[in-house]
C-alpha cells in the first residue's frame, strides 16, 4: 500500500497534494459555476424548453430601470458603510490602545457583541425597533424630542439609514479588533519617542498608527467592498423578505435573486450577476492596485 | 377558536398518527407542500375521509408546510432540475404563471375533475388551467366583500347598508371622521392590490389585458386610484404597518378598532376569526361600494391552486385524492366549514342547512350572514385574469407604484405613466 | 511641573475615554436590552404595538420560553416545533464546518506557504481571485452543481463547496510564511515526511491562527443564511438562521417563539466568543496585518 503511493510521498509532488483540496474546490464550485453563468447568460431557461437569446439578457438590462436602481443602492451602501467603518473603527482602536484605557477588555467584548447576532436575529430586532407603529423604539424616542412617528422603512432615506446602521452596529467591534491587533504590532518605543519630539495625539495618529496599520486598513477595505457589493441578507430580514417599497433596500443580489429564483429567469439572472462580478472585480483591482498592493511579488 | 383550533390540530396529528400505525400496511404514501398551516390541516382530514372510502387504495399524507416565497422558490427549482418535488403541491394564485412557463411540470386533471366541474364556477378552473389543460385545482371563490365595523359607524350616523358608491363611502367617512377624528374609514394597500383590482375591475379593467399586455396608464387605473389617493389627502383612508389588511400590522390596525371599513375577499373572515378577537360581534358584511349603481360589486381575489407534480409517485392516485380533496361536495363542505373559506361549488351557498348553521364559529363571529351577501352577488362575481406577466406586474405595484401614491401623494398621472413604462422593461 | 501636568492629562484622558466607551457600549447594549425584553412579552403585542423598552411588568411572562423549551403555548395547549432541533443542527454544523474548514484550508495554507512549485503563482491568484468575488453571483449555478452532486438537503452540500475556505487560506498563508522554514527542514532531516510535519510540527505551531480563525469561521456558519437555504429542504434539517426565518411567514403568527427563540440563539455563540476572544486577538496579530 505504502509503496504503491509512495510517489505521494515525493517533496516536488507533495505541495501538489497540499494545495489539492483547493484546486478541486476552484474547478467545481468556481470555474465551473463561472463558466455556466456565462453560458446561461445568453439563454432563456424555462422548464423544458433552453433557448439561445443572444445578447437579449444584457439588451434587456441596459434599459431595466429596477436594475439600476439596485445597482445604485448597492454602491450607495457599500459607500456609506466603507466612510463609516473604515476610519471610525480605526479611531476606537487607537483609543482603546491609549495607555490611559481601562477596562479595555470589556469594552472590546461589549463593542465586538453585535457581530455574534445572526443577521436573522439582528434584522429583525431592528425590523421591530423601526417599526411604524407610535409605540416603536424609534418612534418613542422621537416623541421624547416632541416629534411626531414617521415611517422609517417606508421612506428612502430612512430605510436607508436603518440599513447602514445596522451594518454599523454589527461591523464596529469586528472591524476595531482587526486594527487592534494591527496596532499591537507597533513597538511601543516609537510613541515614546514621538512623545519626546512633541508630538501631539493627532500627529501620533497620522504619522505612525495610520500608516503602520496600512495592511490592516486594505484588508478591512477590501473584504468591506466583498460585503457590501454582495449585501442581501440585510435587507432581506429588515424588510421581512426581499420587496422593500420602492425597492429601497433592493440590492444586486436582491435583483438576482429575485429574477432567478423568484421570477424564473435564470438566463436573466445569470447577466445580472455577471455585471455585478465585474462591478466587483473592478472596484477591488483598482482599490488594490490604488494601495499598491498589486503589482507586489507573491514570494 | 384559536384553542379548539388547536385542538383539533393536535387530535388530528394524534389520530393520522394511530392510524398510520394501523394501516400502513398498504398505504401509499404521498408528500404535499403548502405555505398555510391551516390547508395542512385540511388535507388531512380530507386524507382520513378519503382513507375511509377507499379501503383498498389507502392513502398516508405526508403534509410540510413551509414558508411562502421559500416553498415556491424552491418549487421552482426543483421542477426545473427534475428532483426533490413533492408529489402534490398548493401554490398561491400570484405565483401560479411562473408555473405555466414553458412545458408546465404538472399532471393534466381533465379526465379526474370531469365528474365533478359542472358544480365548480368554471372561471376557478380557468385560473389554474392552459390551453384546455387544467392543471390546478381551485380552493375557493375569493368573492370581495366589505367588512364594517357597524358600531362606529352607527354613533356617527351611518347605516353601512346605504353605502352604494364610493360616493357614498366618502360621505359616510366624512361623517365618521366628524365625531372620529382619530379613526378611519377603511385602509388603503400598498403592499397588495385588493381594492384598486375590485375597482378596475367594477369598470371593466384589470391590470393585464387579454394579450398579456400590462394595464396600468389606463383611464380606468388612473379613477380608481385618484379616487382613493384623494380620500388618503382628506385622511378618510390610512395607510397601514406591512401595507395591507392580511399582514401582521394590518390586523393589529383593525384589531384596534381604528378602521370602520376593511374590503377583502371572503376568505379574510377567517382571519377576524382567528387573529382579531377585539372585533367578535361587531362586524357586518356588504357588497363592495361600486363607482356608479349596476356596476359589478365583486370579484374573485386570492386563491390557492393544488397541482400534481409529473414527478409524483404515483400520479392517478394522487390526483384522484385531490379531485376528492377540493372538488367533490363533501371537499367543498369542509372548505367552508373548516377552512372558513367560499367554496367554488356554488350549489352549496343556498344549502341553509349548511350556511346558516348556528354552530358554525364563522356564523357566529359576524353579525350577518355571508352567504346572504354572496347569493346577492353572486352573478356580479367577475374574475382576474391572470398572465405570465402577471407576477411582474404584481410586483411593480406592490413594492413601488401603490407606495408613490399613497405613501408619497405623487401625482397619479405621472406615476401611472412610470410605472407602465418601467413594468414593460421588466416583460420579455 | 512638567510631570504633574502629564499626569494630570493622562487622569482627565482617562475619564474623558472611559465615560465616552460607556456611553457607546450602552447605545451598543440597547437592541439587545430590546430584544431581552421583547422575549418575555407576547410575539403580537410587539408587532402590533412595537419593540420599545418599556417595562410592562403585567404584559411580561416566561410564556415564550415555556413554549420553546417544552412547546406549550401561551393558550395552554400543545403544539410541536422544531427550535430545539434547528438548534441542535446549527451547532452541528457550526461544530463540523469549523474544524474541518480550519484543517482543510491550513492543509492547502501550508502548501502555498512553505513549497515552491510549478504553477504556484496561478494557484494563489485563483485564491485572491475567489476571495474577491460574492458567492451570491454563482449561487444558480451552485445549486445545481449541488444538485447534480446529489447535495442538497444535507449538510455535506452546505459545507463542501466552503472546506477550503479562500479567505482563510489565505490568513494561514500569511500566517506561515511568518514561521521560520528551519522547523521543516529539521523535520525532514528527523526522518518525518512531508504529512508528518505538517500534522506533528506544524498544526501544533498554528493554534493562534486557529483560534482566530475558528472564530470568524464559526461564526458565519452559524449565521450563513442564503446558501444553507438553498441547499436545505426539509424542516427537520434546517438550522437555527433559517429555521427562525420560516417563522416570519405571513400566513399564521409565530412572533412568541421568533424573539424568544433569536434572544436564546445569541447565547452560544457569545459563550464561543468570550471563551476565544484573547486568542482572536493573538491570532490575527500574527495573521494577515503582515500583508
Amino acid at each position: 500500500m505504502r509503496k504503491r503511493f509512495a510517489f505521494l510521498y515525493d517533496q516536488k509532488v507533495a505541495p501538489y497534494v497540499f494545495v489539492l483540496p483547493f484546486i478541486l474546490t476552484f474547478l467545481i464550485f468556481f470555474l465551473y459555476p463561472v463558466l455556466s453563468t456565462i453560458q446561461m447568460s445568453f439563454q432563456e431557461i424555462l422548464p423544458g424548453m433552453i433557448s439561445n437569446v443572444g445578447f437579449k439578457n444584457y439588451q434587456r438590462l441596459l434599459g431595466d430601470r429596477i436594475f439600476r436602481t439596485a445597482i445604485t443602492n448597492s454602491v450607495l451602501y457599500t459607500f456609506w458603510t466603507l466612510a463609516l467603518l473604515i476610519p471610525f473603527p480605526l479611531v476606537l482602536a487607537c483609543m482603546l490602545n491609549s495607555r490611559s484605557m481601562m477596562g479595555r477588555g470589556f469594552f472590546k467584548a461589549s463593542l465586538f457583541l453585535p457581530v455574534v447576532t445572526s443577521v436573522v436575529v439582528a434584522g429583525t430586532i431592528f425590523r421591530l425597533m423601526f417599526g411604524e407603529v407610535e409605540g416603536s423604539l424609534m418612534n418613542s424616542l422621537r416623541a421624547l424630542l416632541g416629534l411626531s412617528p414617521i415611517k422609517w422603512l417606508k421612506v428612502r432615506q430612512t430605510g436607508f439609514a436603518a440599513m447602514v446602521l445596522m451594518a454599523c452596529w454589527r461591523w464596529t467591534g469586528v472591524n476595531m479588533l482587526y486594527y487592534l491587533s494591527g496596532l499591537k504590532g507597533i513597538p511601543p518605543e516609537m510613541y515614546e519617542s514621538a512623545d519626546i519630539d512633541g508630538a501631539n495625539v493627532w500627529q501620533k495618529f497620522w504619522l505612525i498608527s495610520v500608516p503602520l496599520v496600512k495592511p490592516t486598513i486594505i484588508y478591512v477595505l477590501t473584504i468591506s467592498i466583498y460585503g457590501g457589493l454582495a449585501m442581501f441578507t440585510e435587507s432581506y430580514m429588515l424588510w421581512a423578505g426581499n420587496s422593500s417599497p420602492k425597492n429601497i433596500g433592493l440590492t444586486i443580489v436582491g435583483y438576482l435573486y429575485r429574477q432567478g429564483w423568484e421570477q424564473n429567469r435564470m438566463g436573466y439572472a445569470s447577466a445580472v450577476g455577471l455585471v455585478l462580478l465585474a462591478v466587483a472585480m473592478l472596484i477591488n483591482l483598482g482599490q488594490l492596485r490604488l494601495t499598491g498592493v498589486l503589482g507586489k511579488e507573491l514570494d | 377558536m384559536k384553542r379548539t383550533g388547536i385542538l383539533v390540530l393536535v387530535f388530528t396529528v394524534v389520530f393520522v398518527l394511530a392510524a398510520g400505525g394501523l394501516v400502513s400496511a398498504n398505504s401509499t404514501k404521498l408528500t404535499l407542500w403548502t405555505f398555510v398551516h391551516q390547508h395542512a390541516r385540511f388535507y388531512q382530514v380530507m386524507t382520513e375521509k378519503w382513507n375511509a372510502l377507499n379501503p383498498d387504495r389507502q392513502i398516508e399524507l405526508e403534509a410540510s408546510v413551509l414558508p411562502y416565497e421559500d416553498m415556491h422558490n424552491k418549487l421552482q427549482i426543483a421542477l426545473q432540475s427534475g428532483v426533490g418535488a413533492p408529489d402534490i403541491v398548493d401554490i398561491e394564485i400570484s405565483k401560479y404563471p411562473n408555473f405555466m412557463k414553458g412545458v408546465p411540470q404538472f399532471v393534466v386533471l381533465n379526465d379526474v375533475f370531469a365528474p365533478y366541474v359542472d358544480d365548480i364556477v368554471p372561471s376557478r378552473l380557468e385560473i389554474y388551467a392552459r390551453n384546455g389543460n387544467m392543471y390546478g385545482a381551485p380552493t375557493h371563490v375569493g368573492a370581495t366583500v366589505a367588512y364594517y365595523y357597524v358600531e362606529i359607524l352607527e354613533e356617527a350616523g351611518v347605516d353601512y347598508r346605504e353605502i352604494k358608491t364610493w360616493d357614498d363611502f366618502v360621505e359616510a367617512g366624512r361623517k365618521l371622521k366628524a365625531v372620529y377624528p382619530d379613526k378611519f374609514m377603511g385602509i388603503v394597500e400598498t403592499s397588495a392590490a385588493w381594492t384598486v383590482t375590485a375597482m378596475l375591475a367594477q369598470q371593466g379593467s384589470d391590470l393585464v389585458s387579454d394579450d398579456d399586455q400590462p394595464l396600468i396608464d389606463t383611464p380606468e387605473m388612473l379613477r380608481a386610484v385618484t379616487t382613493l389617493q384623494e380620500m388618503v389627502k382628506e385622511g378618510l383612508l390610512t395607510t397601514c404597518p406591512d401595507g395591507q389588511p392580511d399582514r401582521e400590522g394590518g390586523k393589529g390596525l383593525i384589531d384596534q378598532g381604528v378602521v370602520a371599513c376593511v374590503i377583502m375577499p371572503q376568505w379574510f373572515m377567517s382571519r377576524y376569526l382567528d387573529e382579531i378577537p377585539n372585533m367578535n360581534g361587531k362586524v357586518a358584511i356588504a357588497p363592495v361600494p361600486v363607482f356608479e349603481e349596476g356596476m359589478p360589486r365583486s370579484l374573485g381575489l386570492g386563491g390557492t391552486g393544488t397541482a400534481i407534480t409529473l414527478t409524483a409517485a404515483d400520479p392517478d392516485l394522487a390526483s384522484e385524492w385531490l379531485a376528492f380533496a377540493k372538488l367533490s361536495e363533501e371537499g367543498n363542505r369542509m372548505i367552508w366549514e373548516d377552512l372558513g373559506f367560499d367554496p367554488c361549488n356554488t350549489a352549496l351557498w343556498t344549502n341553509t342547512e349548511m350556511t346558516h348553521n348556528p354552530d358554525n364559529a364563522y356564523n357566529q363571529y359576524f353579525i350577518n350572514n355571508v352567504f346572504d351577501v354572496l347569493n346577492e352577488i353572486k352573478d356580479e362575481i367577475v374574475m382576474v385574469r391572470s398572465s405570465s406577466i402577471s407576477p411582474a406586474i404584481n410586483d411593480y405595484v406592490t413594492t413601488v407604484m401603490l407606495n408613490e401614491l399613497f405613501e408619497d401623494i405623487l401625482d397619479p398621472a405621472e406615476v401611472l405613466e412610470d410605472a407602465q413604462y418601467n413594468i414593460e422593461s421588466q416583460i420579455f | 511641573m512638567e510631570r504633574t501636568r502629564n499626569k494630570d492629562h493622562s487622569l482627565l484622558a482617562r475619564v474623558v475615554l472611559v465615560a465616552f466607551f460607556s456611553i457607546l457600549s450602552l447605545i451598543v447594549f440597547v437592541p439587545f436590552y430590546a430584544i431581552l425584553l421583547a422575549s418575555f412579552k407576547p410575539g403580537e403585542e410587539l408587532v402590533r404595538y412595537g419593540l420599545n423598552l418599556r417595562l410592562d411588568w403585567e404584559l411580561m411572562s416566561f410564556a415564550n420560553y415555556r413554549y420553546l423549551f417544552t412547546g406549550i403555548t401561551r393558550a395552554g395547549a400543545y403544539i410541536a416545533h422544531d427550535y430545539l432541533l434547528w438548534f441542535k443542527n446549527s451547532v452541528v454544523l457550526t461544530v463540523v464546518q469549523t474544524i474541518l474548514t480550519l484543517l482543510v484550508s491550513a492543509w492547502v495554507g501550508y502548501g502555498f506557504a512553505m513549497y515552491r512549485f510549478r504553477g504556484k503563482n496561478f494557484l494563489f491568484t485563483c485564491v485572491l481571485l475567489i476571495l474577491m468575488i460574492p458567492f451570491e453571483i454563482l449561487m444558480l449555478p451552485m445549486y445545481a452543481q449541488a444538485s447534480s452532486m446529489g447535495l442538497l438537503d444535507s449538510i455535506w452540500g452546505i459545507m463542501l463547496p466552503y472546506l477550503a475556505h479562500a479567505t482563510t487560506i489565505f490568513f494561514f498563508r500569511q500566517y506561515l510564511t511568518s514561521i521560520p522554514r528551519d522547523i521543516v527542514d529539521a523535520g525532514r532531516v528527523d526522518g518525518a515526511s512531508e504529512y508528518g510535519i505538517f500534522f506533528r510540527l506544524v498544526v501544533p505551531l498554528m493554534k493562534p491562527a486557529m483560534s482566530a480563525m475558528a472564530i470568524l469561521v464559526g461564526m458565519n456558519s452559524w449565521n450563513n443564511f442564503l446558501w444553507p437555504m438553498l441547499v436545505l429542504r426539509s424542516g427537520q434539517k434546517y438550522t437555527l438562521a433559517i429555521g427562525l426565518n420560516t417563522l416570519l411567514t405571513p400566513y399564521g403568527n409565530n412572533y412568541d417563539i421568533l424573539i424568544a427563540g433569536a434572544c436564546f440563539s445569541i447565547i452560544p455563540v457569545l459563550i464561543l466568543f468570550l471563551s476565544a476572544q484573547k486568542y482572536f486577538i493573538e491570532g490575527m496579530t500574527m495573521g494577515s496585518v503582515k500583508g
